[in-house]
């Protein structure tokens, strides 16, 4: 594989940004909320700047991995300090970027435990940031476990709805996987006789006989699966989506959620290819179940993020079928719906907070009518439901067709059933636009402001980005493929 | 950059694009300013228009196809172009398309006047104008698709304009998932022609080569998968029942798109692929059977309806149907240019309508007759026109593409075809003077003849200003409704690019099929003055008076019940409600039973430790006795 070293360290500085703004709001004052809060602001807007940058100054032209940063940490273990970027890794790191910026905006109006809460924030991003930059196994792993261990404590402070039972279900869920995952990543790295966690030198081919690929594949693809709300691990994610906080549901489910498909895809996918040919079948079967099941749970959900969530639950179905069509296209649009559906869902939950802070409520049946008292609110709202429900012109449009085809392609039965899911899908979302947004006037609700100006910034950058990727798929599409073409190439 | 030298390029992409841009400037800018949006996208819609006749005019006499095309998308093997095809079809929808929407958007200056959503209104209008136009000029199917997704989204968001209704957002809905469920098949079935043929061109999709790639049963299911968009877009059966829901939108948006357009975007789509359908006989009996039914259905449901919108909206269904009988019987230049006369009387039916229901605030037919309104001369002289031309009486424009289809549906070996458009021409003729008759000869008892004077000076001169708005578009195209028809060689002309007469259809042993639809068509007419118009009538229909047949009629055959019936209780009650319970009490109950079960075992085990000493007794003596059972054994 290609590498460029980093000529300056713009990983290493995003993480550090991550990191030195927790360090700076832990020695700030508790009752400067507003400090912290810029704070939060500024470092989370550095992340998003590199990210961009990085996102634009790679050479396609070139692929690989770029931006590389590598030092020995522990050479006796093998493990090294390796970041690096390339087309699989840069998308999720600008997904993140832009994630964490609005997530930290649209929590401007927080007033409890401010200072807690923006520290845990900033703590589960960088490991979010870690997992998508780093190329160590070691690393790897440590990361993870950062950024799942102040879900718990996000959730279970800041939550609502039976929020310590969902805290303590995510957290036990997620530990599960990586009691699935340590176990095979510790087997790989024996296995290879290397006595080292760099991946790069691990991808190497014939490493791995064929049936440690397979064995260890199914163990990462379980462990990584649960994060991603594979069928049926997936029922902690729309519990844990409908307890936490505006902000931690759209890092929970527009990032966290990607880790889980990420983690399948740089770790298992990539390591043991001859693993993933054989368990492709499985995959595919599990992710159309996922996908199907999903909008039908939905239909018959009664709390607004209860419905975005088994959404969630269906659209990363469509990257789990994606990622088992073992091709280039698959690939591509399994990498294009993840970064789709994180913004989707982060638009999607940073409107039903909004909604929810102002009604207080979530149950789909009190609501109805807010279009007439919040009208650009429930425009967002709107448009979120649409890049939902797969309109063209939006993100996600153009890696659900993606994905169709490539699966209609490998398996047609599934990319049937897939495509089929598109009429319920669209059911159940509209029927929770028209029931929240339209209707007539609701007098309970109508002293309630619009969203201002301010607090509408975080929701534009959203639209914004799922408007453009949608108008020009091309710009996500060719990053992505530096990286699927030559690897689904160079498979066996 | 040769291409942007190139003028013809140049036109199509400012005809596909303004309205666009006016869509983004009024979303962004300009929603709190009604007129200016109004004003962006009138103007851009004129542009269109000046662009569409542009190049009709510089390409009349075209006869290869030019196609420009770029790529929006490449993913691996997938490519998905963006681009434009020019050929005659595609110029002719193209003018259409136009003419419409820019009449339409005039005449709602005046009809959505005051209206709180005004500028919304205007942002979806051009949203609709930009992806129609570009549907039409599509040079590849997956781009058509692309467009077709988004006019369906506009038709969304525009029958839902009036949100606060709960049965206009139903109505909205309910056209999104049910279109949807026909445009799922159509994009199967795209995936199939893609999987065996590789591309999908248009122009390639139409070649004969594609008989060499695919086998004909192949071509059959994927064409009869195609044909699933066209049902679900035209509303033919059995996806029929959105579209007269659809009319609970503003009437100016019932004429433009559930009528003249965004419908006739099916019958469009089977055209375009006329000669791909051509070569799977079996597909075309199929589309033929379903275009033959729709219609008669269609049309005995419009005889019964009091709304007036209805009746239009069913009239739409089956001269939708009717133009799929004359594509699938074989005929490409009668289907099209049915589609074109019909774009133009149907809009100009509802656009007299709404200028009834705007007046008199009703949409009941025989309200609007009570209240007086035969006064408004102006549509009502172009709803007359209008309804002479839907109901193929001549001179008008329905009457020459109505003889063309049948003509065509005579040649079909199978008789029942013919009888069955002919049948339509008489339920055609009846419903449509039936409606014209109630409003133009109302029965009023004589108490309430003193209010009908008051009806239509009550808001004076503002209602008047509007009212002029809305009037210089009908008169436009009732000229139009007039002139038409007479365009029938120089349409097979360009169409074909043969003159007409070389095989004219029907030809002259068929004359005796004019007098047999015009003397039906007449019956028709007759027989509605004489249920309706006539002083005496009792102004009740001859299906009325079978009270079984009646109540089949007014509840729409059943077909909506019965959707909604297995809505919910397949859907609701069944699946979803099953999935749920497996979600909550199975999969996710398994895992709490599970971690229930891991405390309790926990628990019993610290039981054994820290209770009681006999416990702690017996559990020593069992650890020891299986210590000694493991050293001895």
């Amino acid at each position: 594989m290609h590498m460029a070293y980093a000529d300056f360290p713009y990983l290493s500085s995003i993480l550090l940004s991550c990191v030195g703004g927790l360090l700076i709001i832990l020695f700030i004052p508790k009752d400067k909320k507003d400090t912290i809060k810029w704070v939060s602001a500024v470092c989370s807007g550095i992340t998003l700047l590199i990210s961009v940058y990085l996102f634009f100054a790679y050479d396609k032209s070139q692929g690989g991995l770029q931006f590389v940063e590598k030092f020995q940490w522990i050479p006796s273990l093998g493990i090294t300090y390796f970041n690096g970027a390339d087309g699989f890794g840069l998308p999720m790191l600008l997904l993140t970027g832009i994630v964490f910026f609005t997530a930290v905006l649209t929590m401007w109006e927080l007033q409890t435990r401010v200072k807690e809460f923006f520290a845990l924030l900033f703590l589960l991003v960088s490991g979010v940031f870690g997992l998508f930059m780093s190329m160590d196994l070691f690393f790897i792993f440590v990361w993870y476990d950062v950024s799942l261990f102040p879900m718990y404590l996000l959730i279970a402070v800041w939550g609502s709805t039976r929020k310590e039972y969902a805290a303590m279900k995510l957290t036990l869920y997620l530990l599960a996987g990586s009691a699935l995952i340590l176990p095979a990543i510790i087997y790989l790295v024996v296995k290879s006789g290397f006595n080292t966690f760099d991946l790069v030198a691990l991808m190497h081919p014939g490493t791995f006989s064929p049936f440690q690929q397979k064995f260890a594949f199914l163990l990462l693809y379980i462990g990584f699966g649960i994060l991603a709300g594979v069928w049926p691990f997936h029922t902690w994610s729309p519990v844990g989506h409908v307890a936490a906080p505006t902000a931690v549901s759209m890092i929970h489910a527009g990032v966290l959620m990607k880790i889980g498909a990420f983690g399948v895809l740089r770790v298992a996918i990539l390591l043991c290819p001859e693993g993933w040919q054989y368990w492709a079948h499985l995959m595919a079967l599990l992710a159309v179940v996922g996908i199907v099941y999903g909008v039908f749970v939905g239909l018959s959900q009664t709390d607004l993020k209860f419905v975005i969530g088994y959404s969630s639950v269906s659209h990363m179905g469509i990257v789990g079928l994606g990622l088992a069509t073992v091709t280039v296209e698959g690939l591509n649009g399994a990498v294009f719906q993840m970064f789709a559906h994180g913004v989707m869902t982060a638009l999607f939950f940073s409107s039903v907070g909004y909604i929810y802070d102002r009604t207080h409520t979530k149950n789909i049946a009190d609501l109805g009518g807010l279009s007439r008292i919040m009208p650009v609110a429930t425009g967002y709202f709107i448009v979120a439901a649409l890049t939902g429900i797969g309109v063209p012109c939006l993100a996600s449009f153009w890696a659900e067709l993606t994905v169709f085809i490539s699966s209609f392609k490998v398996y047609p039965v599934y990319g049937t059933l897939a495509v089929c899911a598109l009429v319920v899908s669209a059911l159940f979302i509209l029927r929770v636009v028209q029931r929240t947004c339209y209707g007539p006037k609701n007098d309970r609700f109508a002293h309630l402001e619009d969203v201002s100006f301010q607090l509408g910034i975080p929701r534009m950058i959203l639209v914004s980005v799922i408007v453009i990727f949608g108008l020009f798929p091309n710009v996500m599409l060719d990053m992505i493929q530096t990286a699927s073409i030559p690897f689904v190439n160079g498979l066996p | 950059m040769t291409l942007m030298k190139d003028w013809t390029f140049v036109t199509a992409a400012m005809t596909s694009l303004l309205p666009f841009g006016a869509f983004v400037l009024i979303m962004l800018f300009t929603r709190s300013r009604a007129q200016l949006s109004a004003g962006l996208s009138i103007g851009a819609v004129t542009g269109s228009l000046a662009g569409a006749v542009f190049l009709l005019v510089r390409y009349r006499h075209l006869k290869t196809s030019i196609q420009y095309a770029g790529q929006w998308l490449v993913s691996g093997d997938i490519t998905v172009p963006v681009g434009f095809l020019l050929d005659p079809l595609s110029l002719l929808m193209l003018t259409i398309v136009t003419v419409i929407c820019f009449l339409v958007q005039i005449y709602s200056l005046g009809y959505m006047a005051g209206d709180r959503g005004f500028s919304r209104y205007y942002a979806f209008m051009s949203l609709f104008a930009w992806a129609m136009i570009s549907l039409t000029l599509s040079s590849s199917m997956l781009q058509l698709y692309v467009f077709w997704e988004l006019v369906g989204l506009s038709s969304y968001l525009l029958i839902g304009f009036w949100y606060e209704k709960f049965s206009a957002s139903e109505a909205g809905k309910k056209a999104f998932v049910m279109t949807r469920l026909g445009d799922v098949a159509f994009l199967i079935g795209l995936l199939l022609v893609l999987m065996n043929l590789g591309n999908l061109d248009i122009l390639k999709l139409n070649s004969p080569m594609v008989t060499t790639n695919m086998a004909p049963g192949l071509i059959t299911l994927s064409a009869l998968l195609i044909f699933g968009g066209v049902v679900g877009k035209s509303a033919q059966f059995p996806l029929l029942t959105w579209l007269p829901d659809a009319m609970e939108g503003p009437t100016p948006v019932s004429a433009l798109l559930h009528s003249a357009t965004m419908v006739a975007a099916g019958v469009f789509l089977f055209a375009r692929l006329f000669p791909f359908f051509s070569h799977s006989p079996t597909a075309m009996t199929v589309c033929l059977a379903i275009g033959t039914i729709s219609m008669l259905l269609a049309s005995t449901i419009a005889m019964v309806s009091r709304d007036i919108k209805q009746v239009w909206a069913y009239s739409t269904i089956g001269q939708l149907g009717f133009m799929i009988m004359g594509l699938a019987a074989g005929s490409y230049v009668a289907g099209v240019f049915h589609l074109t006369t019909h774009a133009g009387f149907k809009a100009l039916l509802f656009l007299c309508s709404g200028v009834f229901i705007h007046t008199y605030e009703s949409n009941d037919m025989f309200e609007i007759g009570r209240q007086g309104g035969r006064r408004l001369k102006t549509p009502m002289i172009c709803m007359v026109i209008a309804a002479a031309a839907l109901s193929g009486l001549p001179p008008l424009s329905g009457f020459f593409s109505k003889e063309l289809i049948l003509a065509q549906l005579a040649s079909l070996d199978n008789p029942i075809w013919l009888a069955a458009g002919l049948v339509g021409v008489f339920l055609t003729a009846y419903y449509a003077f039936r409606l014209i008759f109630i409003i133009l000869f109302p029965k009023i008892a004589k108490d309430e003849k003193a209010q009908e004077n008051t009806a239509f000076t009550r808001d004076g001169e503002k209602e008047h200003h509007h009212y002029r708005v809305m009037a210089w578009p009908l008169i436009i195209m009732a000229a139009i409704t007039l002139v038409l028809g007479f365009s029938k060689n120089m349409l097979q002309l360009f169409l074909t690019g043969r003159p007409a007469g070389m095989e004219e259809i029907g030809g002259n042993h068929h004359a005796w099929l004019l007098y047999a639809a015009l003397s039906l068509a007449a019956i028709g007419l007759i027989l509605a003055w004489v249920e309706f118009g006539r002083g005496r009538a009792g102004q009740i229909g001859f299906a009325e008076r079978i009270p079984a047949v009646k109540s089949l009629f007014l509840q729409r055959w059943y077909i909506d019940r019965m959707y909604r019936l297995l809505l919910e209780v397949v859907i609701y009650r069944g699946v979803s409600n099953v999935c749920t319970k497996n979600d909550n009490q199975v999969i996710d109950g398994g895992i709490d039973a599970m971690s229930e079960g891991t405390v309790r075992s926990g628990r019993m085990l610290s039981d054994l430790h820290l209770s009681m000493i006999q416990y702690k007794l017996m559990t020593m003596f069992v650890v020891i006795l299986l210590l000694a059972l493991y050293f001895f054994f």
